[in-house]
C-alpha cells in the first residue's frame, strides 16, 4: 500500500533537507500563497521527521495563528492545540508551518481572505476552501501531511480542487481543543494527504478523547465494510457538466466491486439551508470575542466609550464574516428564533436520521463539488447565495457529523476532480479502505513534488 | 404587591466553573488566569462537576423538578468584562426548575436554579477602567422565584429561610450575594438590577415600594423600566439606557455536551424552621428561639443534638444563650466543654450569676454547692410556694408537668439540688393532690 510517510521516514535525508524545502516553499508560496506562517527553525538535526502543516485556525504555541483574518494579525497563542501536542508527541512529524484559509472558515473557495491561496495545479483557479492552503501544500510538498478543518465542507472541497485526499472524521472523533471556532456543533479537524494510507496514520496521530473538549467522546473506531454504493438523485441533479459525465464514468469503474444505486432523498437537498442558518448563529457568538484589547487587533486609542471602541476594533473583520455576523445575531433574536433557529436544528435531525439508515446499507458516493475548478475572476463574481449553493454534496454530511473522505477520480482540463464518499459514525476506517483500493486502480498526478529527494 | 427575585451566590468550589484555575482569594489582579477562563480563542469549557453537585443540592433542597440532563446556552451581550462576550449560563435544561421555598404562612415558587460563570472584575482607578479576571469564571448560582412575595417582612423570611438552608449546605450567601428584583405594587413591574449584599436588597425594596406606593397614591405614571440601587443614597435610579425588552439572543453552548446528572450524589438539606419546631416540641422553649441559634451555626445544632440526652433542650438552649451574651460571639464547636459546664449547672437548676457565667467561659474551675437542707424543710417550702400560688395547684391537676416548674423555681430561689426538690414535691402533691 502507498505511503508517502513510510517511504520518507525509511530514507536516508540530505543535512540540509529542510533549508532546501523552506526556499523552494518561500518561491513557490509568491505565486500561490499557501503557507502564512512558516516555521523557519525546523531542522534535520533538530527534526529529522515528516513535515506537517496546520491550517491558520489551529493554535500553535508561539507560531502567529490568524484564522485567516486581520482581526488576530500577530497573535501568538500561548497553548497548542490538543491535535499539535498528539502529533508532535507521536515523534514521526515536524511542524512547517500553518496554512492559508478563508477567514475563519467563511468561503468555499478561498478566497474571503487578504491574499488568497491558488490552485497548486494552475494559479488563474481557485485553491478552493476554507482550507485552501493545507489543500495546496498537500498537492505541493510530496512528503508532507496536512491538518485541516471542516465545518461545511472546508476539507472536501479544497482538497478536490487540487486532487489531494481530504478526510473528514466523525464529529467528536478529534479534540476540537485549540481549533478557533467556526460554528462548534459543526467543526470538525481533519486531514489531507496524497494517499488514504497517509490520512489514516495521521488522523490515528491525532484522534482520541480529550478532557479538554467534552464534545471529543468518539473512542472507538470501527471498520465495517460496505458493498453499496449510493447515488442520491435529488443531489445529482445539481451536478452540471463535465462534472456530471466524469462522475458516470468514477461509477462505471467501480461497478465491477460495488453494488451501485440511484435513491431518492426527499430531505438531503434541503441541507444548505439549515446548515448556514445554524453555522451563522454559531459563529456570530465566537465572533463577538474579537473586541480590540485582548489579543490579536489592538484598539490604540483606549479612551473612549464601550460602544464606539468595540465598534472601531470590528471594522476589521472582512465582507463575509461581517455579513455572517448579521445574520446570525438576526437569526438568533428572539422574534424569529423559532422561525429560522429552531427549525433548522430540526431539519438537522430529520436529515441525521435518514442519512444514518441509508449509511446502515452501504456508502452514499458523490462528486465533491457540482461544477469543475472556477478560475478565480469568475468565483469571485458568484453571489453569496451561489457560492453557499456550492456546498450541496459536502454539506449533509457535515450538517449530521458523519465521516467522508474525497479523493481523485479524473483529469479535466488538466485540473483534478474529486469524488466524495461517506460512511456512518465511528465507521471512518472504512473509508480509508475503499480509497486505497480505489488507488490500485488509479494513479494521482502531482504538478510540483517539492522536497522529493 | 409583588416581589420576585433572582438571586447570584457563588458556590464554595476549589476551582473555577469552567477551567483548573484556582478559586483562592489572591491579592495579584490576573494572576488565577488561563487561556479558558480568559476567552481565547480555541479554548472550551470542561465542567466542574463540584459546582454542578453543589447546585444539585440546593435544587434538591428547594423541591426542584431536577433536569436528568443539563445543558447550556450562551448569553450575548458586549461588556469588557464579560471575556468571550457571551456568558455561559443555563435555561431549559438547568439543573432545578418548578421548585418552592416554604415561609411560616405560604409557600414562595422557586421557578428554576441553575449554574453560569462570573465575569471579570471592573477596577476603577482614576480615569482608568482596569480588568481583573481573577474572578472571570467563578461558578455562580442563580435563584430565580416567581413573583410570590409580598411583604418586606416575608421577604425578610425568605432571605433569611434561604441564608440558612444555603449554609446548611456549605455556600455562604452573605459572602457576596448579587440579586436583581423586579417589583410591582401595583400593574407595572420595575426591575433593579445588581442589588450586592443582603443589606442593600431590603433596603432597595423598601424604598422602591414606597417610591411606587407614593406615585400610585399621587395618580403617576410608573415607568416599566430597569433601576439601579445606590448605595450611598440609598435609593433606586433609573438606568440611562432603557433596557427594555434586552436581547441577549441566547443559542445552545455546543462546546459542552449535555450532561447526564441523574446519578449524582449530593449533600441532604437542613430545614431549620422544621428542626426548631421538633426539638421545641413540649421543651418550653420558643421554636423561635432555637431558630435563632442555630439558622447559621452547625455547631449549634450538634451541640443540641449531642446533649439532648443528657439535659433538657431548655437549659442547652439557655447555656447557648448565656454564653454568647457574655463572651459576645458566636459558638463554635471548640467552646462545647465550657457550654456544657453551663448547661449542667443550669439544667441543675442553678441560678448562675454572670460572675460565674464568666468564669465557666473563661474557662475557670467553678464550684457550685447546694444547701443542704432536710427533706421536712424542702416539702415545707413546697407547701408555703403552693399557698402563695395558688393557681400552680389548680394547674398541676391539668397538667401533671407543672411540678418541673414548681421544682424549678424552688431549687433555684434556694439553691437546692433540683433532684432533692423533685422528691420532695411528689411526696407534697401526692398527699394534697391524690
Amino acid at each position: 500500500m502507498k505511503s508517502y510517510i513510510n517511504e520518507f521516514l525509511g530514507m536516508e535525508k540530505p543535512t540540509d533537507y529542510y533549508s532546501g524545502l523552506l526556499s523552494d516553499i518561500e518561491k513557490l508560496n509568491k505565486e500561490h500563497h499557501f503557507i502564512t506562517t512558516l516555521n523557519k527553525d525546523i531542522s534535520y538535526e533538530k527534526d529529522g521527521r515528516l513535515p506537517f502543516t496546520v491550517k491558520a485556525n489551529i493554535c500553535v504555541k508561539g507560531f502567529e495563528t490568524t484564522a485567516g483574518s486581520k482581526m488576530l494579525r500577530g497573535y501568538l497563542p500561548p497553548f497548542n492545540a490538543t491535535v499539535v501536542d498528539k502529533i508532535n508527541a507521536s515523534g514521526r512529524f515536524s511542524f512547517l508551518g500553518e496554512t492559508n484559509m478563508d477567514e475563519f472558515g467563511f468561503g468555499t473557495f478561498g478566497l474571503n481572505t487578504e491574499v488568497p491561496a491558488r490552485n497548486a495545479f494552475d494559479n488563474d483557479y481557485v485553491a478552493g476552501g476554507s482550507s485552501s492552503g493545507a489543500a495546496v501544500a498537500t498537492a505541493m510538498l510530496k512528503y508532507h501531511v496536512a491538518i485541516a478543518e471542516s465545518t461545511g465542507g472546508s476539507i472536501a472541497t479544497p482538497a478536490a480542487l487540487n486532487g489531494v485526499v481530504g478526510f473528514t472524521p466523525t464529529y467528536g472523533a478529534v479534540s476540537r481543543y485549540g481549533l478557533i471556532d467556526y460554528a462548534n456543533s459543526l467543526d470538525k479537524i481533519g486531514v489531507m494527504a496524497r494517499c488514504a494510507e497517509d490520512a489514516k496514520v495521521a488522523f490515528d496521530t491525532i484522534r482520541g478523547r480529550d478532557r479538554y473538549d467534552t464534545t471529543c467522546s468518539v473512542e472507538t473506531i470501527g471498520n465495517k465494510k460496505r458493498k453499496k454504493l449510493f447515488v442520491i438523485k435529488e443531489l445529482m441533479e445539481k451536478a452540471e457538466e463535465p462534472v456530471k459525465s466524469a462522475f458516470e464514468r468514477l461509477l462505471d469503474r467501480l461497478g465491477g466491486n460495488y453494488e451501485i444505486s440511484e435513491i431518492d432523498s426527499k430531505i438531503m437537498d434541503k441541507a444548505i439551508a439549515p446548515y448556514y442558518i445554524i453555522a451563522m448563529a454559531e459563529a456570530s457568538t465566537n465572533l463577538a470575542k474579537y473586541d480590540g484589547y485582548k489579543y490579536g487587533f489592538q484598539n490604540e486609542d483606549t479612551n473612549r466609550k464601550y460602544n464606539d471602541f468595540f465598534t472601531d476594533a470590528r471594522i476589521n473583520f472582512g465582507a463575509e464574516a461581517k455579513r455572517r455576523i448579521i445574520l446570525g445575531t438576526f437569526i438568533r433574536s428572539e422574534s424569529v428564533k423559532d422561525k429560522y433557529y429552531s427549525k433548522a436544528t430540526q431539519v438537522r435531525g430529520m436529515i441525521i436520521r435518514e442519512m444514518r439508515s441509508i449509511l446502515e446499507e452501504g456508502f452514499i458516493i458523490s462528486p465533491a463539488l457540482p461544477i469543475a475548478t472556477p478560475k478565480i475572476e469568475n468565483a469571485s463574481k458568484l453571489t453569496p447565495t451561489q457560492n453557499y449553493a456550492m456546498d450541496i454534496f459536502t454539506v449533509p454530511p457535515n450538517l449530521g457529523g458523519f465521516p467522508h473522505i474525497t479523493f481523485p477520480y479524473e483529469y479535466h482540463d488538466g485540473l483534478p476532480l474529486g469524488a466524495q464518499l461517506v460512511t456512518g459514525h465511528a465507521n471512518d476506517y472504512a473509508l480509508f479502505d475503499f480509497v486505497s483500493e480505489w488507488e490500485e486502480l488509479f494513479e494521482y498526478r502531482f504538478r510540483h513534488n517539492l522536497g522529493e529527494i | 404587591m409583588k416581589i420576585g427575585l433572582e438571586v447570584h451566590v457563588a458556590l464554595p468550589t476549589k476551582s473555577k466553573l469552567f477551567c483548573s484555575c484556582s478559586m483562592e482569594d489572591s491579592d495579584n489582579p490576573n494572576s488565577n488566569i488561563c487561556p479558558i477562563c480568559m476567552g481565547f480563542p480555541g479554548s472550551k469549557p470542561m465542567l466542574n462537576e463540584a459546582a454542578v453537585r453543589s447546585a444539585l443540592g440546593i435544587s434538591n433542597a428547594l423541591y426542584c423538578k431536577i433536569n436528568r440532563k443539563i445543558s447550556f446556552v450562551r448569553k450575548v451581550y458586549f461588556y469588557p468584562d464579560l471575556p468571550k462576550c457571551y456568558q455561559i449560563t443555563q435555561m431549559e435544561e438547568s439543573i432545578g426548575k418548578e421548585g418552592y421555598l416554604e415561609l411560616e404562612n405560604k409557600k414562595v415558587r422557586i421557578r428554576r436554579v441553575q449554574i453560569e460563570e462570573d465575569p471579570a472584575q471592573i477596577v476603577r482607578k482614576g480615569m482608568l477602567t482596569l480588568l481583573d479576571f481573577n474572578r472571570s469564571g467563578t461558578p455562580l448560582v442563580e435563584i430565580v422565584t416567581e413573583p410570590d412575595i409580598s411583604t418586606e417582612e416575608e421577604l425578610r423570611e425568605f432571605i433569611a429561610n434561604l441564608r440558612s438552608m444555603l449554609y446548611y449546605l456549605g455556600v455562604d450567601i452573605n459572602k457576596e450575594m448579587k440579586a436583581d428584583l423586579n417589583i410591582s405594587v401595583g400593574e407595572t413591574r420595575v426591575e433593579i438590577k445588581n442589588v450586592t449584599g443582603i443589606k442593600s436588597l431590603i433596603e432597595a425594596t423598601r424604598f422602591e415600594v414606597e417610591r411606587q406606593t407614593e406615585a400610585i397614591k399621587n395618580n403617576e405614571k410608573i415607568e416599566r423600566e430597569t433601576r439601579g440601587y445606590n448605595e450611598k443614597s440609598r435609593a433606586t435610579e433609573s438606568m440611562r439606557e432603557k433596557e427594555t425588552d434586552e436581547e441577549y439572543g441566547y443559542i445552545y453552548e455546543s462546546d459542552l455536551s449535555t450532561f447526564d446528572i441523574s446519578e449524582m450524589k449530593h449533600a441532604d438539606p437542613v430545614y431549620i424552621n422544621k428542626i426548631a419546631a421538633e426539638l421545641a416540641g413540649d421543651s418550653e422553649v420558643n421554636p423561635k428561639t432555637i431558630r435563632e441559634i442555630t439558622m447559621l451555626n452547625r455547631s449549634a445544632l450538634a451541640m443540641i443534638y449531642r446533649f439532648r440526652n443528657r439535659y433538657r433542650v431548655r437549659s442547652i438552649i439557655h447555656g447557648i444563650q448565656r454564653f454568647e451574651k457574655y463572651s459576645d460571639s458566636t459558638m463554635k464547636e471548640e467552646d462545647s466543654d465550657r457550654i456544657e459546664k453551663l448547661v449542667k449547672l443550669i439544667d441543675e437548676g442553678k441560678d448562675i450569676s454572670r460572675e460565674i457565667a464568666e468564669d465557666i467561659i473563661a474557662g475557670k474551675e467553678v464550684k457550685v454547692e447546694y444547701s443542704d437542707v432536710s427533706v421536712e424543710e424542702i416539702e415545707k417550702m413546697v407547701r408555703k410556694f403552693l399557698d402563695e400560688n395558688p393557681g400552680v395547684l389548680e394547674e398541676y391537676k391539668r397538667n401533671k408537668k407543672t411540678v418541673n416548674l414548681i421544682i424549678r423555681e424552688i431549687s433555684s430561689k434556694n439553691n437546692l439540688h433540683p433532684k432533692e426538690v423533685a422528691a420532695g414535691a411528689a411526696a407534697v402533691l401526692k398527699s394534697i393532690a391524690g
